[in-house]
This record gives structure tokens, C-alpha cells and sequence, in this order.
């Protein structure tokens, strides 16, 4: 369905009477003959439903998503999907998308000369005021370089013009976008709902989009140097070029200068209000092609409280937030409505944490009985199992996926993934019995404090879940486990603790390879060394720009992809710009020495990471802070968001432990622990708990006025996909495990 | 499964921004434009049921249509302007319905009636007068041995009782754009058998057979290329196929119309 806008003639900028900038799209001609030659062309082609294709001539301010990754994944980013409706929603701003065109269209378009084009009006990417670029994984940002290069656009913000739009940059990977740095005008930190709109009316206001002048000529109103300087004004908004980096004589960072009085010396991450009551992204984009999650999908819970130490978004998308039940059913309804998929995702970083998922899932099973809800949850817990045996069809039962992450009960306490081998085995012989036949287990290795046992204990896990399945499922009983590399992420607990090398990890896996053989065993592992770049761009600096650029002039591109990766070519390029990937990856850092990202936060203060990760290299795990003690994370203070904890006792007692069984949850609690977050704002803020017109309704949000879904408003691309599965994603046959991980339990 | 009350003739044209899907890219975008309009589509029996929707014939990835053929099988009876809303609520751009026709329930499928398909395209790399010279030499050849290929297997076939008629016709207008205007363009135009019994011709094996004849090569186009019928062409898709040779590229291969056994005597 196309939706075409009329303008707003009341909006601020927008000149009604003259026309807006509207180049002329590419040759049709040309851009079919470069489709015709390229395998999958429908990843270009555009005209999906719900995308939206407006006049370029009555349109202010023009964006392109540009995702730098190929269609399949980035079609399934939810994030996209949400701010593309934010942004198309206003009748004065235009959002197109654009991907990663795969080797061979970067190959076509390079010899047809022609730039890479937007899907909805087959324009160049120059043609755009703004590119918005998700950047949610490290080992994608050749890709972005990729992008940029076949648009015409220069890789580096220093040799851009007003001739070249602004490259923004939102996502996960943004808590250090350090290495990449040079390449983006500014990045967004938190969560794009608001903020993207903010920036939209700041670039317009300020006259950024392009206007005739008086020779008949487009220009912008506003200098570029002008342009980044307004963007840093704005809340969670940071410009890398304001900025210098100094190092010591040793290598290590010393500090950051602001080069600029609109500078701020700390950014800290936006987190979009009334994610309780409001929901964006009902319109969701339904791909022609089959992608990697196709399907409709709700994000029911936002940030994650269980406190897995290695999990980066667990700390980024704090504070805990959940949508009321009624909210998520009728979201739920019209998103099905609106994209005609029958099955719908009820996403979150752990969906069977979420209070009502019980409810929301069996309203929505009673409502729309043809339907197909998903889980993607990895929570080891009897509830977890119940809840998706009622929601699954029994004919539909291929793979169930837990994650215990770790072997050994005592590893599993030091990286606080709270699960024992009981459960874990209660657990497996619950999905065994109500029909599941293959379990998948997740594991890492390489984690801090590892031992050789540790990893060992992976096997006789594994090998204990078989036993079990054996009793159940005879010789048809399979455990496949999936080992991945340790990656210690920035704004986690782990930040500090160094990489195991190569070698260390080849000799566990080649430990466990022995240990785990057999009928019904299957053991995967990924490519440690891709690991090991994620790594060094996850903790580098701004000296890794060059050598980004560098591996990128060898060839690195699509670094996730097996098929494409080589460590030679990234071992050259660090070794050109005399750096070691090793430095950066393996090295534990010390506790007090400052840190390039030290700058740029989500509100989680420094000494509560230390404080944690002490607490995790003596062993001892840390409950959910939700329902145990405040561990002073920090959010409160830095974001102006309050938390409230529980008081009703874990959500797992739910579950009786004599039997395994389950008891719903009921009614009376659930209206109880509506809206356990209140917005108090920061100060200023008329929503600002206490204010006369404040947010306190938003606190029993489920009874009060609410404009509904519809007039529900969105996040900045991020995944949905623990860190740790996303770099499993290597190679084309990573696709299927990326779809299992998600939804495993339900699809098989 | 439930009972089917009614059985409607889609009558559909495909255009530009639905051109690149496959057969089975397009079968789920059709149940999801039902679901969309809330057309109350019958469903198949067995384990996993599925919308009664049979077409007459896969359309190729990358080919446009003007008059294709669908049969729609409703659990309720729907007026035609009814059905006719329901169905433009939901169907996305690239989709235009043409016609609709109340059939029979009971009828024989649409595909065992078909006999023919008419197809047009713009060929670049050569101009009209050398394409009238080898389309005259295909016409006249008793036999055109051509090869078949299903994943290793190859077949050898006769293409000629399946070519009806081959015609040059003025390129399509956009082949004239601006942007190529140094390139020399012709229009084909062909009728090839399409019957369950007696065969199918290839519009994309005509152009092959023409390009031999003009000792020329073919870029597959995705819709009309060896492997890129299904999902994805070949990953060894050559691009030059034989250097040396002058390529002949099918551009705007659109399916005009399928014949039904009593719309067209052959």
C-alpha cells in the first residue's frame, strides 16, 4: 500500500507555495538491466507493503536508512521497521531504506557506473539530507564503508560537503563507535523514537535540507560545521569530529578533548518515554522475498534486569520496562491486521521474564486462534517450557533452545547466569516430555575466569540432557550445542577482562570435540578469529578508522560472513598501521585506566561496573535486581527514569518445584504490578514526575487515558539478538541458526 | 479443510514493483493479502492446510504480466464488487486486478485448460533488421534441438512445435530512454505452447535460439534465465557468458496473455 502525504503547511520550514528538492530518480532502464543480472533482485527492487513512497517535491526533509547489512537481516531489524513509520508518519519528512548490495550488485554497479539507489523512489543516496546507518554489530562497519563508497559519498565526515547528506548513526554498537568514528557525522546513543523526530525539526529549523536559491541552484541553508554543531546540542546526540583523542607513549588511551564549546563532555543514551502505554512500528513493513525473521513482530518488554555479565544489552536498554497487557493485545491485533502475517514475534531480550506474557500470549491465541505466537526466549526455567508447549502446536515441535552459556555451575556464577544443572536437567526432561526430541544448547567459551573443567563441564551437560531425552525419545533424542567465542563487550561488567588467544580457544574446542562425540551429540562452534576482530572494534580506539579503512581497500567486507572473512587481510591492515588486534581483544585492561568510550554512556555508571565485575571474579553471582537488592546501577540518576523493584518474590516461583508445573498468573498480581516504571524526566521536562501535568497516571498506565496503538509513535535499529548469538551469524548457513535463536522453540 | 462455495477467476496484471518475486514469493504474498482484506479463502485439506488458490501458470521471477490467470476458491460467497474491494484493500503495488469471473466449483483446474501464452520483450545488442533475418531462419527450421537442464540432468528437446509464431516488433519505449540512446534495441514478440500435454516453451529458450542464430550470447535475465526461475539464479551466473561473443540482453520480458483451450484454436 502506497501512502502518499499531503504537506503540513503549518510545520515550521515548509514552504507550501515553492517546491521541495526532488532530483530526478535513476534511468529505469539502467536499473533493470543492472537487476538483471544479479542473483535475488528483489532484495532492490522495493514495493513491499507498507512501504511508502511519497513526492519528493512537497517533502522538507528527506532520510535514508541505510543498513549495512543484506536485505534479509536488515528487513528483519525491528528497529527499522519502527523508526521508518515514525519518520513517514510526519507528512513532512520522507524515509526511504536502503542494504548492503551482496558482492555481485556492487560488482554490476561499479562497472554500470551507477550509485547505489533507495528502494522506494530509486534515488541516489547523495540525493538524501540525512543517511541513517544501524550500526548494531562491529564486524559490519566495512560494510558501511561499502555503502558509502558506492554512493559517491566520501568515507570521512573531514572530506564531506554540503553537497553530501549527514551520516547518523544509532544502534547498539554505538556505546563505542570510537573505530569507526571518522566515518559518521554523529551517532545517536539509546533509543530512537523521539529522537529521531528531535533531529528531523533541529536539521530543519536550522535549514539543513536543500532550497532553491535565487539562480535556480538547491543549496542548503546551513554549513555542515553548522549543521554538526546544532546536532550536538541535542540530548544523546554526539558528534565524533568535536572531539580529539590523546594517547599515552605506551599505546593506551588518555583522554578525549572536546574541540568545541557545544561539546558536552559526557553523552548519556536516550530512553523514549511511555514505552509502557504507546506502541510504534504497527505498520510494519512486509517484505516481498522471504527474509530472516518473517514475521510480524512486538517488542512486549524493553531492558532486561537478570544481570548476565557479558550481556551488553542487558545494560544498555536498562531501565526495565514492560508494555501493559491490553496495550500488547491490541498492538498485537493490529499489527497482524496490518501486515497479514500470521505469525507474530513477542520479542524482548527475555520474553519470559516479561509479567504478562502468559496472558498476552493466550489472549492473543483466544482472539486470533489461526495465529502464531513466538518466544524468543532462552530463559532456562520449567515456566519457559510450559509457556511455549501452550502455545506451540504439537505438530510443530522440531528444536527447543536453552542457554546456560556455561558448563560448571561455578562459571555460570561468576558471568551470574543463575541456573543450575538441576534445572537445567528439570528442565530438558520437561521439553522432552511434552515432545520436543532435539534440544540446543548455547554455550560460550573463553569466558573470565574459565578453567579447563569449565569447559569440560560443557560436555557432561550436554551429555546428561541426552540421558534424559534418551528416556523419553529413544535413539531419536538429539542435544546440539552451539559454542561461541567469548566477546567482551563495552558497558559490560566483562569490559575490562581480556580475550582467551587463539590457541587457548582452540585447544578447548579441540577438548570438547573429544569429549562430546557420539549418537545424538552435535557440537558447533564459530570461527574464533572473527571473534577476535569483534573484539579489538568492540574495545579500539580512533586509531582502528585507518585500519578499518585499510582492510576495507584489501577487500573486507560482509566480515560476519565465513565465505568472505579473512584474518589475513585485518591481521595486514593493523600491521600496517603498527597495531595489534591481539592488544586490543586479549589484554585484561586495568580497572583504573581511562577508556575511549569512557565518554558516551546509557546512564550504567563505571564504578558499578567494577564493583560488579569484582564481585564476579571472586564468584559470586548477583540476583535480579528487580526483585532483589538495588545494586546503585546508576540509571535513576543519569536518565531521570525511576525503577521500582518488586515485591511480590521472583517470577520463577510461578513455578511449583515439586512438580515442574505451572500456575498461571494471575490477574489480581498482574494489575497489581502494572507500570513498575515511572517517567520522572529529567529537569525541566513537563513530563517530569511531580510536575503539575506529569506522567503519574503512567504509573497504573493500563487504566488511563491512552490514545491507543494507533496513535502510538517508536526504537533506533538495534537487535534482538543477544550479542552472543550475533556472532554466531558467520556464513550463509548461519542464517537458519540465526532463525532458530530467535525462535527456535516455535519454529524447530 | 473448509468447504468451497465459490470459485472466482482472478484475472491479474503484475508491473514493475511486484516483478521480481518468485512463484513462491508470490503465493505468500497473495494469503497475506487475503488475510489483509479478510477474503474468506477456502483451505486445502491435510495436516497444515493452505488457502485454496491454484494458478495457471508460475510466473517467471523478473517477468511483468498484463493478463494472468488465478482461480480462488471462498468458504462463503462474496458479490464480485465485494471480493473486488477486499482484494485491492489488501494487495500491495505491483498487483492490479484485471477481471473477475464466478466459475463453476466443480470446474476442471485452469491450468489443464491452458493451451498458449503469449510473450514480448525488448532485446538490446541488435536491431530490427537482423532480428527479422533470424527470426525468418527460426521459423523455417524444420527442428530446433535445444537442452534442458534440471539440476545435473540435461534432456535434449525439439523447441520448434512449441514456437507458434515469432514476430519483430519496435522495442519498448523505455529501451529508447535517454540514458542508452547509443544502443540498438528491437521488440520480439512470440506465441508459445503451454499445455500440460503437449509442453511448454520458454520464452528465454527462443531468445537463446534467436542469439545462435545471430552468433550472439545471453545474459539470463532473472526471470527468464536457466536457473533463475526458481528463488535465486545459479550462484556461477556468468555475466560475459562466452567472451568474444556480442551479448544479446532481454530487457521488459513481459507475459501479454494465457489462452484457455476455447479462447484460441490451434
Amino acid at each position: 500500500m502506497t501512502t502518499t502525504l499531503p504537506p503540513d503547511p503549518n510545520r515550521p520550514g515548509c514552504d507550501p507555495s515553492g517546491p521541495q528538492h526532488a532530483p530526478p530518480p535513476l534511468p529505469p532502464l539502467a536499473v533493470e538491466r543492472v537487476l538483471g543480472r544479479i542473483r535475488k533482485p528483489g532484495r532492490y527492487a522495493g514495493g513491499e507493503w507498507n512501504s511508502v513512497q511519497k513526492d519528493w517535491a512537497t517533502v522538507v526533509l528527506k532520510w535514508c536508512f541505510a543498513y549495512p547489512d543484506l536485505y534479509e537481516i536488515g528487513m528483519s531489524n525491528l528497529g527499522l521497521r519502527i523508526l521508518y513509520e515514525v519518520l513517514n508518519d510526519r507528512p513532512d519528512r520522507l524515509a526511504e531504506r536502503c542494504f548492503s548490495p551482496d558482492v555481485d550488485l556492487q560488482t554490476q554497479l561499479r562497472s554500470a557506473r551507477l550509485p547505489l539507489w533507495s528502494l522506494e523512489t530509486r534515488r541516489a543516496l547523495r540525493d538524501f539530507d540525512v543517511l541513517g546507518v544501524s550500526l548494531g554489530y562491529e564486524l559490519t562497519y566495512t560494510n558501511l564503508l561499502d555503502m558509502l563508497d558506492l554512493s559517491g559519498v566520501p568515507l570521512t565526515t573531514e572530506e564531506r560537503t554540503e553537497a553530501d547528506p549527514l551520516v547518523i548513526a544509532g544502534g547498539s554498537s554505538v556505546l563505542n563507535p570510537e573505530p569507526i568514528a571518522d566515518s559518521l557525522d554523529a551517532v545517536l546513543l539509546g533509543e530512537g523514537e523521539e529522537a529521531v523526530l528531535e533531529i528531523s525539526d533541529a536539521l530543519e529549523r536550522m535549514g539543513w535540507h536543500r532550497r532553491l536559491g535565487p539562480a535556480g541552484e538547491w543549496r542548503r541553508g546551513l554549513t555542515r560545521a553548522d549543521a554538526l554543531k546544532a546536532l550536538a546540542r541535542i540530548p544523546g546526540v554526539y558528534v565524533p569530529s568535536l572531539y580529539r583523542p590523546h594517547y599515552n607513549s605506551d599505546g593506551t588511551f588518555a583522554r578525549l578533548e572536546p574541540l568545541d564549546a557545544e561539546a558536552p563532555p559526557q553523552i548519556t543514551g536516550r530512553i523514549a518515554a511511555d514505552f509502557e502505554t504507546e506502541v510504534h512500528g504497527i505498520r510494519q513493513l512486509v517484505p516481498n522475498i522471504a527474509i530472516v525473521f518473517d514475521r510480524a513482530q512486538l517488542e512486549v518488554m524493553r531492558g532486561c534486569t537478570r544481570g548476565c555479565r557479558f550481556c551488553q544489552a542487558g545494560i544498555n536498554y536498562r531501565p526495565l520496562r514492560e508494555r501493559a497487557p491490553d496495550v500488547a493485545v491490541a498492538a498485537a491485533q493490529s499489527i497482524l491486521k496490518s501486515t497479514g502475517y500470521e505469525e507474530i514475534g513477542l520479542t524482548s531480550l527475555s520474553t519470559a521474564d516479561y509479567t504478562y506474557v502468559n496472558e498476552v500470549a493466550t489472549t492473543l491465541h483466544r482472539l486470533r486462534p489461526q495465529a502464531t505466537v513466538s518466544l524468543p526466549s532462552t530463559r532456562v526455567d520449567a515456566f519457559t517450557v510450559e509457556l511455549v508447549d501452550a502455545i506451540v502446536p504439537n505438530g510443530r515441535r522440531g528444536g527447543f533452545t536453552f542457554a546456560p552459556e556455561a558448563g560448571s555451575q561455578r562459571l555460570r556464577d561468576i558471568i551470574n547466569k543463575g541456573v543450575s544443572d538441576e534445572e537445567i536437567a528439570r528442565c530438558a526432561e520437561l521439553a522432552f516430555r511434552r515432545g520436543w526430541s532435539a534440544l540446543k544448547l548455547y554455550f560460550m567459551i573463553g569466558l573470565p575466569g574459565e578453567t579447563m573443567d569449565d569447559v569440560l563441564a560443557i560436555a557432561d551437560i550436554c551429555l546428561r540432557v541426552l540421558q534424559v531425552g534418551r528416556r523419553y525419545h529413544g535413539g531419536k533424542a538429539q542435544v546440539k550445542a552451539n559454542v561461541s567465542t567469548f566477546v567482551p563487550k563495552v558497558a559490560t561488567p566483562f569490559m575490562w577482562s581480556g580475550q582467551d588467544t587463539t590457541a587457548e580457544i582452540e585447544a578447548k574446542v579441540a577438548a570438547l570435540r573429544k569429549a562430546m562425540h557420539g549418537r545424538g551429540l552435535d557440537l558447533h562452534w564459530s570461527e574464533p578469529r572473527s571473534s577476535i576482530l569483534e573484539a579489538a572494534l568492540g574495545r579500539g580506539d580512533r586509531r582502528l578508522n585507518a585500519v578499518v579503512r585499510r582492510a576495507w581497500r584489501k577487500g573486507a567486507h560482509f566480515d560476519a560472513w565465513d565465505e568472505h572473512f579473512s584474518y589475513e587481510r585485518w591481521q595486514a591492515a593493523f600491521e600496517e598501521e603498527g597495531l595489534d588486534p591481539a592488544w586490543y581483544a586479549q589484554r585484561d585492561i586495568p580497572l583504573d585506566e581511562p577508556l575511549p568510550w569512557d565518554h558516551l554512556g546509557c546512564g550504567v555508571t563505571r564504578q558499578f561496573l567494577a564493583r560488579d565485575y569484582r564481585r564476579a571474579l571472586l564468584g559470586k553471582s548477583a540476583a535480579d535486581c528487580h526483585w532483589g537488592p538495588c545494586y546503585n546501577c546508576g540509571v535513576p540518576a543519569a536518565t531521570g527514569f525511576e525503577c521500582q523493584t518488586g515485591e511480590q518474590g521472583p517470577r520463577a516461583l510461578l513455578v511449583r518445584p515439586e512438580t515442574g508445573e505451572t500456575e498461571p498468573g494471575d490477574g489480581v498480581a498482574a494489575e497489581t504490578k502494572l507500570g513498575r516504571w515511572r517517567y520522572v524526566g529529567p529537569p525541566g521536562d513537563p513530563r517530569r514526575q511531580g510536575s503539575t501535568d506529569g506522567a503519574a497516571g503512567r504509573s497504573n498506565g493500563a487504566a488511563d487515558d491512552r490514545a491507543g496503538p494507533e496513535a502510538a509513535p517508536t526504537s533506533w535499529p538495534y537487535n534482538l539478538m543477544r550479542t552472543n548469538v550475533q556472532s554466531k551469524s558467520a556464513g550463509l548457513s548461519g542464517l537458519a541458526s540465526l532463525v532458530e535463536a530467535a525462535g527456535g522453540e516455535s519454529t524447530g | 479443510m473448509s468447504e468451497s462455495k465459490q470459485r472466482w477467476r482472478i484475472v491479474f496484471a503484475r508491473d514493475d514493483d511486484a516483478r521480481f518475486l518468485s512463484h513462491l514469493d508470490a503465493i505468500h504474498l497473495w494469503e497475506r493479502a487475503f488475510r489483509r482484506g479478510e477474503v474468506p479463502v477456502a483451505t486445502s485439506e491435510g495436516f497444515s492446510p493452505r488457502p485454496r488458490l491454484v494458478f495457471a501458470a508460475p510466473l517467471p521471477l523478473g517477468m511483468l504480466a498484463e493478463h494472468e490467470l488465478a482461480d480462488l476458491f471462498l468458504s462463503e460467497r462474496l458479490t464480485r464488487p465485494d471480493l473486488s474491494d477486499r482484494l485491492s484493500d489488501g494487495m500491495p503495488r505491483g498487483y492490479r486486478l484485471i477481471d473477475l469471473h464466478d466459475e463453476w466449483v466443480g470446474g476442471p483446474a485452469v491450468a489443464t485448460r491452458l493451451v498458449a501464452a503469449d510473450y514480448r520483450m525488448t532485446l538490446i545488442g541488435v536491431a530490427a533488421d537482423r532480428l527479422d533475418g533470424a527470426v525468418r531462419a527460426l521459423l523455417a527450421a524444420p527442428a530446433l534441438r535445444r537442452e534442458k537442464r534440471r539440476e545435473k540432468k540435461v534432456t535434449a528437446y525439439d523447441l520448434r512445435p512449441l514456437l507458434l509464431d515469432l514476430r519483430v516488433r519496435p522495442p519498448d519505449a523505455t529501451a529508447g530512454a535517454p540514458d542508452t540512446p547509443y544502443l540498438a534495441a528491437a521488440g520480439l514478440w512470440m506465441r508459445l505452447r503451454n499445455s500440460q500435454d503437449s509442453g511448454s516453451g520458454r520464452a528465454d529458450e527462443v531468445v537463446a535460439a534467436v542469439a545462435d542464430e545471430l552468433g550472439m550470447a545471453t545474459v539470463a535475465p532473472p526471470g527468464s534465465g536457466e536457473a533463475a526461475t526458481e528463488e535465486e539464479a545459479a550462484p556461477g551466473l556468468s555475466i560475459e557468458p562466452s567472451p568474444g561473443r556480442p551479448v544479446l540482453e532481454i530487457v521488459r520480458p513481459v507475459r501479454e496473455r494465457l489462452w484457455l483451450a476455447d479462447e484460441l484454436a490451434l
